[in-house]
């Protein structure tokens, strides 16, 4: 490769961080404008509208609310895709394929299907819109997430570590707690935090699958509907900065497994 | 491994047992051989039929109910003349939800947009995105890869909503770009970008870019250097070696790629909403209608979603298969 | 309760397949404890499979399998009193060298006290004092061997698997640690299964050794029967280097058998067959075994030949000899020396063992 298009080559990597990065920072920016419309240029700066989010008992309830959902379906779609992938991993039995199939099926139906469906599927069980049935919906939606990643991970896991144990006197309750569950855990870590960000950014589920009560997104969303103000690019800058950091936590702990034993 | 992923610590196992429970078992111990324990353990894994029973029943059972439920619902519901059932009607079979469809051009107009869209705009993404991958894979070192990716991921952590946001804020009339339009002297007025197919194409290819960069870059990263070296001692210029060697390799990349980013464009609903205009209604707000209004629209909104879902992985899958006969023809 | 003639492990007649291809056929096999037992033999030949039949990791499709006076057959891994070193050694990657060891030992419902004192003795015992609180990773190849033997002794079982444990070592480190292990075993007494395809390791190790061929026992014996007297073609070539001579028998008589092999008259033994003149036979020769000599040496086997190659290889040079009428065979030998040309060969016939087939 010449150096020409060397350099070319990493201007458009460049440019493209730029791409992802402006529209973030500037919003980010528009939180700090001392007035009540968005909209450049910004000629005087102020704390108020961030200071307001966390004064707001709506907005922190809203957020108590979300992270509720994100905890309660993450354990949900943990213990369900561990449980899915060690039935599959390892072991060859008849349907095993369309289990396969069936288990990665929430992953590829588009945002809007899925949601429908779930609001359908929600009316027939008698299930409440509501904080259960965004559980519900998102703990299904994040399961083949899950699964995928520990079925990676397990198929790392060498036979004879469970074997080693079952030989020492462990049956497979007890190899299963002691051997492998700890070696998945940089896999459940990396899955944990993946299914708590897709469920604390979800905005179709949550909508259609919601009560009154909104979720963040959903409250961002109602908001701007009603028209943009600095105190959504506060709540949204916070919610950024939030999503990022354990974004990054959580990716650095999936590629670091990449490496461990 | 390193440290931080341990979980026992040095000294958490050179804890002595000097602190008085040295004459007890540890709590495996206990529990391996309390009386009720054994009981049960020694029935569970008596046969191997019966642990694969009991390890296989409550997967099986969650993913035919949660995974697969839904779905059928929703398709039996879109055959159903009413739905929610209502006090004193039992609901009937019927075609009508399908033959709606077909039969009202005011539906097919914002269908047929949105495949059009999400065809377009995955292609836009990967003629975007493939190059950003390639570099990043094949011309960073290893180590700062991580780095330089971990930088483009943090956007990627940030939800639809934030993100639709953002491009609200650039593209507004008293927006980012507008401002720096005007300050170049370059336009009176603002030009209106919102609420057009620009605006909207802009924030889908915004937020489906990076689901795009993650299989290209996996499978580029996969390509050893030493195969362009190799066609290059054989005397294929860049050109050749990228069209012959590099592009026919990273061909499983982009059908992951487009694949994902086209079931993510056509399931899209906010942005849409927040983005687009009149003019640019997506059959995901036509679905989403059906919902908002008295309940006996139901069926027709599971039939349009039906209809939606089997379009988007019909052509999904046929892309796959598509890509996938072009690798093996490839090699032959 | 049984005396040291009991066998500690009886195998009785077992069988397994996978799918289409036979494992083991009707394995007989009785281990007396204190034992140092080696499974020889190339990939395949079903030693792992009894390996992991013992150690209860597969069910045979017939046949019973005794431990210590007790039908095992059907008992899972964790209900036998057998422990295994594994060919990765398998140490858990998230524990230190402690709780390796101890894992089994808290299983047993053992109190605290009783799982410290018998780690400590194994650490010494072992060598392992300075490693107690490393991680498997910080271990050198060496250490993690003797972590996962700790491991497996500590819960103290009556017999003791050993999956090709120096597989994973280098060939100056695997020589020290035979004789380590050797030692170990005599200390300890206990009984050992140990599976191997290195011909070294059995020799330098075993009390006994079992070679195994496409499921079936080749031969079972001592390292010096097997090595001197080979019952069959396989054990010959797959130990050691051999030259293998075939011929038919001239006359046979309470184990002497005399050969015509290319016109020269060649006198062997034969140890578990009676061959009959007019047989055709094959019989196995050490090159070590075979002596240089200037003019034809008095006593036992004669020959004359011409060296038509030599490969130098340090200590000893490898020697090709042109043999019989017509320069019809070669003679593969070791000589220490400088030889001319041409020579007389000569050896011992007890050295020259008749095959079974």
């Amino acid at each position: 490769m010449t150096r020409n298009t060397r350099i070319l080559m990493s201007i458009i990597y460049w440019a493209f961080v730029v791409y992802l990065f402006v529209p973030l920072v500037l919003m980010v920016l528009m939180g700090f404008k001392d007035s009540k419309f968005i909209g450049f240029p910004i000629k005087s700066w102020t704390l108020d509208w961030y200071i307001g989010v966390f004064r707001d008992t709506e907005v922190i309830s809203v957020f108590v609310y979300s992270t509720t959902i994100a905890v309660a379906s993450t354990a949900i779609s943990l213990t369900v895709g561990t449980w899915i992938s060690v039935l599959l991993a390892g072991r060859s039995f008849f349907g095993r394929t369309v289990i396969f199939g069936l288990t990665v099926l929430p992953a590829v139906i588009p945002g809007i299907i899925s949601a429908i469906s779930f609001r359908i599927f929600a009316r027939l069980l008698g299930i409440e819109t509501g904080m259960f049935a965004i559980i519900w919906a998102h703990a299904v939606h994040n399961v083949p997430f899950v699964a995928l990643v520990v079925m990676a991970r397990l198929a790392t896991l060498p036979a004879s570590h469970t074997e080693a144990a079952m030989d020492l006197g462990a049956d497979r309750f007890v190899s299963f707690f002691r051997i492998t569950l700890p070696y998945l855990k940089p896999a459940l870590i990396g899955a944990g935090v993946f299914c708590m960000l897709l469920s604390f950014d979800d905005f179709v589920r949550s909508f259609f699958l919601g009560g009154y009560e909104p979720t963040l997104p959903v409250l961002i969303f109602s908001k701007l509907r009603s028209g943009m103000s600095p105190e959504i690019n506060a709540i949204a800058t916070v919610v950024l900065i939030m999503t990022a950091v354990l974004g990054i936590w959580a990716e650095r702990s999936m590629r670091r497994m990449g490496k461990g034993t | 491994m390193s440290t931080s992923s341990r979980s026992e610590t040095a000294a958490d196992t050179s804890r002595r047992p000097a602190s008085g429970r040295g004459d007890s078992p540890t709590f495996w111990g206990r529990l391996s051989n309390a009386g009720p324990y054994r009981a049960v353990t020694d029935y569970v894994f008596g046969s191997t039929r019966r642990q694969f029973v009991l390890l296989a029943a409550f997967p099986i059972f969650w993913i035919l109910f949660a995974h697969l439920g839904p779905i059928l619902q929703m398709i039996r519901v879109s055959f159903l003349d009413s739905y929610p059932p209502s006090v004193g009607h039992t609901p009937h079979f019927t075609l009508d939800n399908w033959r709606t469809f077909f039969t009202e051009v005011i539906f097919l107009r914002p269908f047929f947009r949105t495949l059009v869209f999400s065809v377009v705009l995955t292609f836009a993404t990967l003629v975007l995105v493939y190059p950003v991958a390639y570099f990043l894979s094949r011309h960073v070192k290893r180590d700062n890869q991580m780095l330089l990716l971990l930088l483009l991921l943090i956007p990627f952590w940030v939800g639809e909503i934030v993100r639709t946001y953002a491009i609200m804020i650039l593209l507004g009339n008293t927006g980012a770009v507008n401002l720096i339009l005007k300050a170049l002297g370059l336009i009176e007025q603002p030009i209106a970008f919102m609420y057009t197919n620009f605006s909207l194409s802009f924030g889908i290819v915004y937020l489906t870019s990076l689901y795009m960069l993650m299989p290209l870059y996996s499978a580029l990263e996969k390509i050893p250097q030493s195969f362009s070296e190799a066609a290059a001692d054989l005397g294929a210029g860049p050109w050749t070696r990228f069209r012959r060697v590099i592009l026919p390799l990273s061909l499983e990349g982009i059908s992951s790629g487009c694949t994902l980013v086209f079931l993510i464009s056509t399931g899209l609903y906010a942005t849409p909403i927040l983005l687009g205009g009149p003019s640019t209604t997506l059959f995901s707000e036509t679905i989403a209608g059906f919902f908002h209004v008295a309940g006996d629209e139901w069926p027709t909104g599971a039939a349009f979603s039906t209809i939606m879902l089997l379009t988007a992985l019909v052509l999904s899958g046929t892309f796959m298969k598509l890509m996938g006969a072009l690798q093996k023809g490839g090699r032959k | 309760m049984p005396t040291t003639e009991d066998p500690i492990v009886h195998i009785d007649g077992i069988s397994k397949s996978f799918g289409k291809t036979v494992a083991l056929q009707r394995l007989d096999m009785k281990i007396r404890p204190g034992e140092f037992v080696t499974f020889l033999g190339p990939s395949g030949c079903g030693k792992s499979t009894t390996l992991r039949l013992l150690g209860g990791f597969a069910q045979p499709d017939s046949g019973r399998i005794v431990l210590g006076g007790e039908d095992v057959t059907r008992l899972p891994p964790n209900k036998r009193r057998v422990n295994m070193v594994f060919q990765d050694y398998a140490l858990f990657p998230h524990m230190t060298v402690t709780r390796n060891i101890t894992f089994g030992l808290e299983l047993k419902r053992m109190t605290r006290d009783r799982i410290a004192a018998r780690l400590d003795e194994l650490l010494s015992f072992l060598e392992l004092d300075a490693f107690r609180d490393r991680f498997p990773d910080q271990l050198s190849g060496g250490q993690r061997q003797r972590v996962a033997l700790a491991r497996a002794l500590a819960p103290d079982p009556d017999l003791l698997l050993l999956d090709e444990p120096l597989g994973a070592l280098d060939a100056r480190l695997r020589a020290q640690v035979q004789l380590e292990l050797k030692d170990i075993q005599r200390r300890t007494g206990k009984t050992f299964f140990f599976v191997t395809h290195d011909q070294d390791e059995a020799l330098t190790m075993s009390d006994r050794i079992v070679v195994m061929n496409q499921g079936r026992v080749e031969q079972d014996g001592t390292p010096e029967d097997l090595y001197l007297r080979p019952k069959s073609r396989f054990v010959a070539e797959f130990i050691g280097e051999t030259n293998l001579l075939s011929g038919p028998v001239r006359h046979a008589d309470d184990g002497r058998v005399a050969i015509d092999w290319f016109g020269m008259q060649i006198e062997g033994r034969a140890f578990d067959s009676t061959p009959r003149p007019g047989d055709m036979v094959t019989a196995a020769l050490r090159l070590e075994k075979v002596g240089f000599f200037d003019a034809r040496p008095e006593t036992g086997n004669a020959v004359q030949g011409r060296v038509v190659n030599r490969v130098f290889k340090g200590s000893r040079t490898a020697v090709d000899v042109r043999v019989g009428d017509a320069g019809a065979a070669i003679l593969k030998a070791y000589v220490d020396r400088e030889v001319p040309d041409d020579v007389w060969l000569g050896w011992d016939p007890a050295n020259l063992a008749v095959l079974q087939d």
